[in-house]
């Protein structure tokens, strides 16, 4: 496999704080990887820097040939990398199917003389826009939403809704910022057979940010962690989750590794 | 009751502020009874919602409104003899209270100005007006009951048949019964029935928008809508040219509506300068069409080898002029502000607005200065005057059809561009910038096409509004005009098409048919802006994504009851 | 590739072209015309009394932005209405004849007369706040704005209807009408007092919010409402001394630039009201210190600016908005930032 995404010591700076700190990373194509690490440990950052949102200090990021670094978000996105929000950022007064019509923005080509007018292409290009919107929602699990108000989905649903709005820009590589958060084991089942299909159906390219560890350890091909800004590990699954450095990073010195059986202190399953 | 006390108290001050602004020297005999209608419609609009929420009686709603009638009629009664008594004394208190004048309070209890002077008012009169304000408490307190027991069958939910066709019926009704009086050939300005019908014109077109809303998408939308062009477009043939100088206004303004629309409704920039391309359009025509030769026009000319005559374009040709000019305008005042945020982007477009107005004052050998531009050459049809052509049709009706058919093709554009990529594009901006722009949403493109397409719609506005003018002045492009078009378009609902129109009627049209109490104009519209935002912020008619947003962003705010009006077919 | 930084690097060539242009026009102008200094130091004078007036409006703009996120577009007519009742404390004083008694009677009568307007302004703010701000606190940002221009035409329209159309004109006492002349320099004592009064104005104000508990309170309310409601503060409360502070210096101002113009009038609050927020917005909106020094900036670019530019004075206003465009541009926060409001950006 080749890699689709290349990033050599990417470094961002807030003030004092170094919040990624000289990040070397390769994505596969046709993967499924994951950025893990401890609260503030620099993921959602490193995100920014590679959708644009923030330019990094030091460093490089290259995607398929091109070089990401002080390019803007529009551009990124045309390019092939589209991403979902933490804290879920949806356009709240549109509905279901007019987010994902605004995910395709980019691969739509119709002037506003051509709107005004009507043109024969404009017009194919709406319908196919809004076919192909409804397939997405059907792929995610939506397909009886189109009309409703987005504000006024169920929570779960409103994370589907991001994933469908970010593949309607058909990407190449889709960032997900932690997909599964805050969803109930049902759901977190449904989002884990998503990634899958996202890869195997549509052949996106994943890379997650995500607490759960059930789903990173699931899902992922490949994991690298992220400690105060540095990576401090990569690998499989099974090499990372038997890596000290992580385990400390994660709970603190001194906690005994439990390697058959994830990671645990105090019942409390990570 | 304490709570009631203080809303008497309430009453009290607004009945002190309608005398110290002299309501009741305007309404001579009929001061009494017309307090008293406002003061049962305020104890109705403030008992309607205690009522509905803890099941008053009709004991205790007679009790609460009269305590309020009485505790603002007695306080009022205190006051009226406390100034009439310095009256009686000969204290002048015009110095401090411009409209505290014998004629003033004597109207205020129905006396003849002499008897204040001399001190001779009876005690019968100041009885009187308590007991009118008394009986206007209960009369408010009544209205509560009975509109309650009336609404809670008939408003909510279930639905009267025949609304939905009267509603849409009803312009028919108003326009059928305008060209009825319009065969009487009434032509003097100013006259009652003047405006009376100009009343009806305002109310048929308004409640046009209404049937619009309540026909079923589709086909019989379609009818009615061409049925309503075609009673519209006969107007300007009936209405006599006050009328008609009063409804071009109302449609140049829904050109104006339409354009800033697009800025601020859809792509939510707060412009505040929106004059200055009204400005640009109007001057761009002036200047190619008025006889003042600025010797700086002139040199271009002459230098481009064309001789300088007047004048240089008729009306048609100069429109893509003014609309290029406008729209070069709209990027150019857009580049800087790109980068900023709502509130300083409103300041800096305001700053804008107000550059090029002290431009046009200043830059005399430009614009001629404060003196204006003068003679304004006038739309023809194929070169003749339409005045030539049919005797029903005067200058202000000729421009009233040319704002029609201008706001018909601006609405129709900007229906076309909001349900279309860059539309979405622009909604999306408004809810979030970053999230708007990582999902490939050129931000600089959009908004300056937002900037560009909307001052376009405002050059043309600003075109026929110089024709219709005939000689216009910077100050024709103030800082009002700016805040007019923002009014209405919130007024009427924003992003909503048929809002900017119902809008403009509101805005521009009515205060016209109220210029009987001219001088009362400005306040009352400035009342009705507050109570508007706190009543209904979404506007008259508001577009459906807007309504939503509102609704579902801010529970408190009050769920309107208009619902009727759409005969129940949201 | 770098987009980004070319698009950084043509707006500070941009500026240094502008800058270089405004040298060298001013350079030019100023060999040419040969103003004396005598001429200069009189302009900055006013140019500071000028700033002053605009520092104690352009910080009510600023306080309640960095509390409420609004414009209070009716700012201006709150100084108005400050003008307004001093004029009649003005009135009131007179014929009691206090304003031809020794200098310590006037003085105490000045000082009564400033007090009026400010208790004037600050009636008319905390209603304003009351009937047509409060019941919007949770609508969208255009909602409260237009809320407020409706309130900005009320109060001037109700003042021309109620205290008629002719202006009031603030007689001076002798004791302040005179100035001070050394060379050519005159400066009249009203520039004085109101550029002393405003400073210590100001720094009363600054006070209060550093030093007491009402300006943590208020500082906490400007960082996060509800949080700070769950920390026990009366948020409504807080709001109300918001208001009362900023239509106070408001009603200050209002008094101090009746006599220095002698005249107020129902709009007598638009054009200064416009500028001080200008002002405001030039500091940095939010942000108490910006405020003072945006307003002296715009003040002293209005006296010096069009004489140095070689320019009529009919463009001073131009001038100043170009200048709060220019500084938009390079700066799109204000000079100074948003300190107040930097969380909610």
């Amino acid at each position: 496999m080749a890699a689709l995404l290349e990033a050599k010591g990417v470094t961002k700076v807030f003030g004092g704080l170094t919040a990624v700190d000289a990040v070397d990373l390769v994505i596969e194509r046709g993967s499924i990887a994951s950025l893990i690490g401890p609260n503030g440990a620099g993921k959602t950052t490193f995100f920014n820097c590679m959708t644009g949102l923030y330019r990094p200090e030091k460093g490089s990021i290259h995607f398929d040939g091109h070089s990401l670094v002080g390019q803007r978000s529009d551009q990124i996105i045309g390019l092939g990398i589209a991403r979902t929000y933490q804290n879920i950022r949806l356009f709240k007064g549109m509905t279901v199917l007019e987010n994902v019509l605004v995910g395709q923005h980019v691969r739509m080509k119709a002037s506003p003389l051509g709107a005004v007018f009507r043109s024969p292409f404009q017009q194919a290009e709406e319908r196919q826009a809004k076919e192909f919107a409804q397939e997405l929602l059907e792929f995610v699990g939506l397909g009886g939403e189109g009309e409703t108000l987005s504000t006024n989905l169920p929570y779960g649903d409103q994370r589907l809704l991001e994933i469908a709005r970010a593949i309607g820009s058909r990407p190449q590589l889709l960032l997900l910022d932690e997909p599964a958060a805050g969803m109930n084991p049902r759901e977190t089942e449904e989002m884990i057979d998503l990634v899958h299909r996202l890869r195997d159906v549509k052949g996106i390219t994943v890379f997650l940010i995500e607490h759960d560890m059930k789903v990173v350890m699931n899902i992922s091909e490949n994991i690298t962690v992220l400690d105060y800004g540095k990576k401090i590990a990569e690998g499989k699954p099974a090499e990372v989750r038997a890596n000290p450095r992580v385990v400390e990073a994660y709970l603190g010195p001194g906690v005994l590794v439990d390697t058959s059986g994830g990671l645990e202190k105090k019942g409390e399953k990570l | 009751m304490r709570k009631t006390f203080n809303i008497g108290l309430i009453a009290f001050a607004i009945l002190t502020y309608l005398t110290l602004i002299g309501l009741p020297t305007r309404l001579a005999g009929a001061t009494q009874p017309v307090l008293a209608v406002l003061l049962a419609l305020f104890v109705y609009a403030v008992l309607r919602g205690p009522a509905r929420e803890t099941g008053m009686g009709l004991g205790q709603l007679l009790q609460h409104g009269l305590l309020i009638g009485l505790v603002a009629g007695l306080l009022l009664v205190v006051e009226v003899g406390f100034f009439n008594s310095l009256l009686g004394d000969g204290v002048k208190i015009q110095p401090v209270f411009d409209q505290i004048v014998p004629l003033n309070m004597a109207a205020m209890l129905n006396v003849r100005a002499g008897t204040v002077l001399n001190g001779e008012v009876s005690p019968i009169a100041y009885a009187i007006l308590a007991l009118y304000l008394a009986l206007a408490g209960v009369a408010g307190g009544l209205l509560v009951h009975f509109t309650r027991s009336g609404a809670a069958g008939s408003m909510r939910g279930v639905h009267i048949p025949g609304t939905r066709w009267f509603t849409i019926l009803l312009p028919f009704a108003l326009f059928a019964f305008i060209y009825y009086l319009g065969l009487d050939g009434v032509t003097t300005f100013g006259n009652d029935k003047n405006i009376i019908r100009l009343l009806l014109v305002l109310m048929a077109t308004g409640s046009g928008l209404f049937a619009l809303r309540a026909a079923h998408a589709g086909l019989e939308q379609l009818i009615i809508g061409a049925l309503l062009a075609v009673v519209l477009l006969c107007l300007p043939f009936v209405l006599n040219q006050f009328q008609n100088s009063v409804m071009n206004i109302v449609f140049i303004f829904v050109m104006m509506g339409l354009g800033l629309n697009i800025v601020v409704g859809y792509a939510g920039l707060l412009d505040l300068g929106y004059v200055a391309f009204f400005a640009i359009g109007a001057y761009v025509y002036a200047f190619v069409s008025a006889p003042f030769s600025s010797p700086y026009i002139s040199a271009l000319l002459t230098g481009m080898g064309i001789s300088p005559q007047s004048p240089l374009l008729g009306y048609w040709s100069a429109i893509p002029l003014a609309m290029l000019t406008a729209a070069i305008g709209g990027v150019l005042l857009g580049i800087p502000v790109l980068r900023l945020r709502g509130d300083y982007l409103a300041i800096v477009t305001l700053g804008f607005g107000e550059i090029i107005r002290l431009f046009m004052l200043n830059l005399g050998d430009l614009t001629n200065g404060p003196r204006g531009l003068l003679q304004i050459a006038q739309p023809t049809l194929f070169g003749v005057a339409p005045a030539a052509l049919t005797t029903h049709l005067d200058a202000q009706g000729w421009i009233f059809l040319l704002a029609i058919l201008g706001s018909a093709v601006v609405a129709f554009v900007a229906i076309r561009l909001n349900d279309s990529r860059l539309g979405r594009a622009w909604v999306a901006m408004r809810e979030d910038e970053d999230v708007a722009q990582a999902t490939g949403i050129h931000l600089v493109q959009t908004k300056l096409l937002a900037f560009a397409i909307g001052a376009t719609f405002a050059g043309l506005a600003g075109q026929l509004y110089a024709a219709r003018q005939v000689n216009i002045f910077p100050e024709n492009f103030s800082l009002f005009v700016s805040i007019d078009a923002l009014a209405l378009i919130i007024v009427g609902g924003m992003g909503s098409i048929p809002g900017v129109v119902l809008g403009a009627l509101a805005l521009k049209g009515l205060p016209e048919v109220l210029r009987g109490v001219d001088e009362y104009r400005i306040v009352t519209f400035a009342v009705l802006l507050i109570v508007m935002m706190i009543v209904r912020p979404e506007g008259i008619l508001p577009s459906a994504r807007r309504r939503r947003e509102l609704h579902s962003e801010d529970a408190e705010l009050p769920v309107d009851e208009d619902e009727q009006l759409e005969g129940g077919h949201a | 590739m770098e987009k980004q930084a070319l698009s950084k690097l043509f707006i500070r060539l941009f500026g240094v072209v502008v800058i270089a242009l405004v040298v060298w026009r001013v350079v030019t102008v100023g060999i040419a015309e040969g103003y004396p200094t005598s001429f200069w130091i009189s302009q900055g004078i006013n140019g500071l009394v000028l700033g002053g007036v605009y520092a104690l409006v352009a910080l009510g703009y600023t306080l309640v932005y960095g509390i409420l996120f609004m414009i209070n577009f009716a700012h201006g007519e709150v100084m108005m209405i400050g003008g307004i009742t001093g004029f009649f404390a003005l009135q009131f004083a007179a014929a009691q004849g206090w304003m031809e008694g020794s200098t310590a009677v006037v003085v105490a009568a000045l000082l009564f007369i400033l007090i009026m307007g400010m208790l004037g302004s600050v009636v008319t703010g905390v209603t304003l706040e009351r009937l047509a701000y409060r019941p919007l606190r949770r609508a969208p940002r255009l909602v409260p704005l237009i809320s407020a221009i409706g309130a900005s035409l009320f109060l001037q329209y109700s003042v021309l209807l109620i205290f008629g159309v002719s202006p009031h004109s603030y007689r001076k006492p002798d004791l302040i009408s005179g100035g001070i002349r050394t060379g050519d320099v005159f400066i009249p004592y009203t520039g004085l007092i109101i550029f002393f009064a405003s400073v210590f104005l100001m720094l009363g104000l600054y006070l209060i919010i550093q030093r007491t508990k009402l300006g943590r309170a208020m500082r906490a309310v400007a960082e996060d409402k509800d949080t700070a409601a769950l920390m026990g503060v009366n948020v409504d409360a807080v709001i109300v001394a918001t208001f009362v502070l900023g239509s106070a210096l408001a009603g200050a101002a209002g008094v101090m630039l009746g006599f220095h113009n002698t005249v107020v009038k129902f709009n007598s609050g638009f054009i200064p009201g416009l500028k001080a927020f200008t002002a405001a917005v030039l500091g940095g909106i939010g942000n108490i210190p910006g405020a003072m020094f945006g307003s002296l900036i715009l003040g002293m670019i209005e006296a010096l600016g069009p004489s140095a530019l070689g320019i009529p004075t009919e463009y001073k206003d131009i001038i100043a908005f170009s200048v709060l465009v220019l500084i938009l541009i390079f700066r799109p926060s204000g000079i100074f930032g948003e300190i107040l409001s930097e969380k909610k950006a």
